[in-house]
């Protein structure tokens, strides 16, 4: 009994740390979605440069990879702007079906301009660490939307652009901000993966995924929601590979996805109508 | 029926009894290439189905390529099954699945429906790689065709089948209804219209070819493993060419699957890397500038430069 236990209870941190990453990864995503109306399925080509951009620095120049966070953010921050200011901005107010492309073909340049080719690495695991800086950049980003005027600005945009407009609130720029903003918390998400799991190119997909599902079950737009999502799943994923093997990891991720959507499509901590307006 | 449509019809009368003569007088590669056009031909005509005239962009039509590939290749390979019978039954299998899952899925919208396609192909690539018989990551050899022209006439016949289910549908019954479904759900369904199972009519047609491609692909390239056959780049190549040639019609699938896959080829011949680039520029070019499809454009007065500006301000902050 004290052995089944303890497996248990080493599940249930290994699948809280896990969920950190998650929520790191699905931070960008939701904030995106909920806010520019846009699934940016790009969303996993910049973890995956941020992942590289740390493991670079690291080999190169000796970089702690957790001292990198903030350049590798800075750098896919001033990826991100531009892309949103002047790519997407000129589709944002097309069908779904538009700007879900776009971010596709972005991704498809994204990962084929990468020249970083290389199979996986495996850095020291050190996901308590990697778990804390989650927590942190999940607050700040809170913080962030609920404390400053760019946050209320970003918030007035989401629920009403033509009134914000009015406000005299420059749209094009908050929105290339919030892509930017996005983009840099995809760079720490992908810098932490790179500590504990093995990078490569082709990883960009499986956590756009991730993103996604987190999205769908903790809420759109929210940052705690984006937490709880991040953990959930990643709980539930620890779990379910002690008795399904660790190799069905996105059958529960689209199982977890599909309950939700049939019983709360508004997901856990769903605020849909505040961000939609 | 109009004269346009007549033209139009005996236009593809004619180009078929071309494409039915070219193995005869074409070289191999030309063969080769031109199988390649029907596959794509095929998938985006599948596309157009779901995609293009019911309005649920599914992105997971390479689930159903999948199961048809893996049906095909394993019951040929452990069960010695004819390639003809091996591969009904992968095209059965894919509408079988299509109607279990659409069940489900068919009641998503919009982006919730297009991801959890997108999740059903990732669930199928992982349950692939993982099981026994299908030989898991390393894949699965099949045995080697003692001809390959016959491919050809396969995937001809599958884009053909495509090109017909895109010319009926509309006009029939349950094209209708779809119709109805698509422009606006709710108030079809106060004119009795059940949405689900036209949903489902169309989701499952649109499996079916994807399955039916995926079982010749496999027989075809004679080795398959889940990231090649179960590949986000089938879907997306056929939204794209849907896109370019334009949705909701009956040949336009077709015309865009040759435009983009002959533009594909000479790229690859200069440079591989360069084809990658190109088609990501390709679709962010083509979204921003001809998001109604390239035929939209054309078609609008007073030029193409104007009317890609008005498309820019209609969509743009």
């Amino acid at each position: 009994m004290i052995f089944n236990t303890d497996v248990a209870l080493q599940n249930a941190v290994n699948g809280l740390l896990i969920g950190g990453t998650y929520a790191t990864v699905s931070l960008g995503f939701s904030l995106v979605w909920g806010i520019l109306n846009i699934v940016n399925l790009a969303h996993g080509a910049f973890v995956m440069l941020g992942a590289y951009e740390t493991y670079w620095l690291f080999t190169l120049y000796h970089v702690d990879p957790l001292a990198s966070l903030p350049l590798t953010a800075a750098a896919l921050f001033a990826l991100g702007y531009p892309i949103q200011r002047y790519v997407i901005n000129l589709v944002i107010r097309a069908s779904f079906l538009v700007t879900f492309l776009l971010t596709f073909g972005l991704e498809l340049l994204i990962n084929s301009g990468r020249s970083l080719l290389l199979g996986p690495v495996v850095l020291p695991l050190v996901r308590v660490a990697t778990f804390a800086v989650a927590v942190a950049v999940a607050i700040l980003l809170h913080l962030l939307l609920t404390r400053t005027r760019l946050g209320s600005a970003i918030r007035a945009t989401a629920s009403d652009q033509e009134a914000a407009r009015l406000m005299g609130i420059p749209i094009a720029h908050v929105y290339a901000l919030t892509f930017g903003i996005a983009a840099a918390t995809a760079a720490i998400a992908g810098g932490l993966i790179s500590l504990s799991f093995p990078i490569y190119p082709a990883m960009d997909a499986g956590y756009t995924f991730i993103g996604f599902v987190v999205c769908a079950l903790g809420g759109l737009g929210s940052v705690p929601g984006a937490l709880l999502g991040g953990v959930i799943l990643g709980l539930l994923q620890t779990y379910t590979a002690a008795w399904l093997g660790p190799n069905y990891d996105n059958l529960v991720a689209f199982a977890v996805l599909i309950l939700i959507l049939l019983l709360r499509p508004a997901g856990l901590l769903g605020r849909v109508q505040r961000f939609r307006g | 029926m109009t004269p346009r449509t007549f033209g139009l019809g005996a236009l593809a009368a004619a180009a078929l009894a071309v494409a039915v003569a070219f193995p005869v007088f074409a070289g191999g590669y030309y063969v080769r290439l031109a199988t390649g056009i029907f596959m794509f031909g095929a998938l985006a005509s599948a596309w157009n189905l779901i995609g293009g005239y019911t309005g649920y962009p599914d992105f997971g039509g390479a689930a159903f390529l999948g199961i048809g590939a893996y049906t095909t290749g394993i019951l040929m390979l452990r069960a010695h099954l004819p390639f003809a019978a091996a591969l009904l039954a992968g095209g059965a299998l894919a509408v079988l699945a299509a109607v279990g899952m659409g069940t489900l899925l068919l009641r998503l919208r919009g982006h919730y429906f297009a991801i959890a396609t997108l999740g059903f192909m990732l669930v199928l690539r992982q349950v692939a790689a993982n099981l026994p018989i299908t030989g898991g990551g390393s894949g699965m050899n099949l045995p080697i065709a003692s001809a390959f022209t016959p491919f050809y006439y396969w995937m001809l016949g599958t884009v053909v089948l495509g090109a017909l289910g895109g010319a009926i549908f509309p006009r029939s019954r349950a094209g209708y209804a779809i119709a109805a479904i698509r422009e606006n759900q709710d108030a079809a369904q106060v004119l009795g219209i059940e949405p689900l199972p036209y949903k489902i009519l169309a989701y499952a047609s649109n499996a079916l070819l994807f399955g039916a491609v995926g079982g010749i692909y496999a027989y075809w390239f004679t080795f398959i493993d889940p990231p090649t056959v179960f590949n986000i780049d089938f879907s997306i190549q056929a939204v794209v060419m849907t896109l370019l040639g334009g949705p909701g019609t009956a040949l336009g699938p077709v015309a865009g699957a040759i435009i983009l896959k002959i533009l594909d080829t000479i790229l690859t011949n200069i440079s591989l890397f360069l084809h990658n680039v190109f088609f990501g520029a390709l679709v962010c070019l083509l979204i921003i500038f001809a998001p109604r499809g390239l035929a939209e454009v054309l078609r609008r007065r007073g030029g193409i430069v104007r009317a890609i500006r008005a498309e820019l301000e209609d969509s743009r902050v």
